[in-house]
């Protein structure tokens, strides 16, 4: 039974780092694609732009730092693995759902809003501040998420 | 929910700043002559030369170049083609007119098009009419075999905006986009009765008023017909029972302004794609914006040209989208 155990808490892991890293690479693949549009005509707004790319990346470090803080929570990493009960690694799988799930989602939908951005930037450059605050509201989302994923992980007894 | 053509959005944004506001509009229908009105142009973003000698080709260029940019973000062919379906047929009408009059049509085309320009001709002059883009190949045949029997310019021309009309129609419904479906039938419409309009004061039959007009989604075509061959009243009272009173009332006042109010319900229609990040309805709408742009600068610099009263120009003005 442990080794399901382990194995059920590395599945939470892998979903964390994954989902919300193919989020953020489908969120910073819009606003890229957006970008490259702007800076085509105008170089100069190369530096604000990049700033609405980068927002929808944080997902997927959000969903790495999930992934590090389980494995060094069962000692997948920095010692041995602990042994866990079915119950112990459905749990931490459970637990890695919010940001794999969230951080999926949001990537996406962050990435959309942050083009939208890029298009205030390509017109109306000293609005650009308005764009990220825009596209940055769909980060507290992500960010709680996070903290759920977090609080999940270090409270569950081992 | 689809992201698509976001770098092309997002490159026409930034084309969009250099757009002339309502501001710069009235500046240049407030100068005194011509060369301040060209001043004026310099200070914002276009260059017109010296003389007014090259200025209306320059601004065809320049229609030009915001199709090729367009063009270079969507594959080809695209369902933006159906824009420069106007200029397509016109350009077709342009040829097979020069080949009965045996005189060179390079300088009755419009651009920007999609035809080879440098082979329309021949082609037309050979019969080549396979190797004529597909949208114009029936029309080609059926007006030069109309116009080789009986000489008629005027039913060509009819024959051929008509084609237009009816293919435009076609390729936006094929399209399934909105903002170009209702693009094609306003023009449609607006075609319908300013056709319908100049036959029923040329006292032209029921039947021949029918093959002039296609018809659309909100004006029968037959109905039309045989209210404009009823002449100028009977025409207008359909448009009034249709809903279109106002287009009545603006025909009844003067042709100019019945124009400019068609070309503003038009422009009206793009007026959403401002708001939209991705897709299609922005590269339409930031074409259509560049040919009103175009439309209004033509109009205030040969006004300027020939020293009309800024009275006049103003009431021309069509709508912008800035």
């Amino acid at each position: 039974m442990s080794s399901l155990g382990l194995a059920l808490a590395v599945i939470g892991a892998v979903s964390a780092a994954l989902f919300a890293g193919i989020g953020s690479a489908k969120g910073v693949g819009i606003v890229g694609e957006a970008a490259a549009g702007v800076v085509s005509v105008d170089p100069s707004k190369f530096s604000k732009v990049l700033i609405l790319q980068l927002l929808p990346g944080t997902q997927g470090l959000y969903g790495l730092l999930t992934a590090i803080l389980l494995m060094s929570r069962i000692g997948i990493i920095g010692g041995s693995a602990v042994s866990l009960t079915a119950s112990q690694g459905l749990m931490f799988l459970a637990a890695c759902m919010p940001i794999a799930i969230v951080g999926l989602f949001s990537g996406i939908s962050q990435g959309r809003a942050a083009a939208a951005g890029v298009g205030i930037v390509a017109k109306q450059p000293d609005q650009s501040g308005k764009g990220v605050i825009m596209a940055a509201m769909v980060e507290t989302y992500a960010i709680l998420a996070l903290l759920i994923s977090i609080l999940l992980i270090y409270n569950i007894q081992l | 929910m689809s992201t698509e053509y976001a770098s092309a959005v997002a490159a026409v944004r930034a084309m969009e700043s250099a757009l002339l506001s309502q501001a710069d509009i009235e500046r240049l229908i407030a100068a005194e002559s011509w060369r301040e009105a060209a001043d004026i142009l310099r200070s914002v973003s276009i260059n017109p030369p010296e003389t007014s000698g090259g200025f209306i080709a320059q601004l065809d260029d320049e229609l030009e170049k915001t199709w090729e940019f367009i063009s270079s973000y969507v594959p080809s062919p695209s369902e933006l083609d159906l824009l420069l379906y106007k200029n397509d047929f016109h350009d077709l009408k342009a040829a097979l007119k020069s080949l009965m009059s045996n005189t060179d049509p390079k300088e009755l085309y419009l651009r920007p098009t999609l035809l080879d320009l440098d082979t329309l001709y021949l082609n037309v002059r050979e019969k080549h009419w396979e190797m004529l883009p597909e949208h114009i190949r029936e029309t080609a045949e059926k007006v030069y075999d109309s116009l080789a029997a009986n000489m008629d310019g005027q039913l060509a021309d009819m024959m051929t905006d008509r084609a237009c009309l009816e293919k435009m129609r076609e390729k936006a419904k094929l399209s399934g986009n909105d903002l170009l479906i209702r693009y094609a039938e306003l023009t449609a419409l607006f075609a319908d009765i300013k056709t319908a309009y100049r036959l029923s004061l040329m006292n032209k039959t029921e039947a021949f008023i029918q093959t002039a007009v296609c018809g659309s989604d909100e004006l029968d075509a037959a109905a039309l017909a045989r209210a404009a061959a009823g002449g100028f009243e009977s025409l207008t009272g359909l448009l009034e029972s249709t809903g279109f009173g106002e287009l009545a009332e603006l025909l009844k006042a003067s042709p100019a302004q019945f124009e400019k109010r068609t070309d503003d319900l038009t422009a009206a229609l793009i007026e959403d794609a401002r708001m939209k990040s991705f897709g299609l309805d922005p590269l339409a709408a930031y074409y259509l914006a560049k040919e009103t742009q175009i439309k209004n600068l033509r109009i205030i610099f040969v006004c300027k040209d020939c020293g009309a009263d800024t009275a006049i120009i103003k009431e021309r003005m069509r709508m912008l989208y800035v």
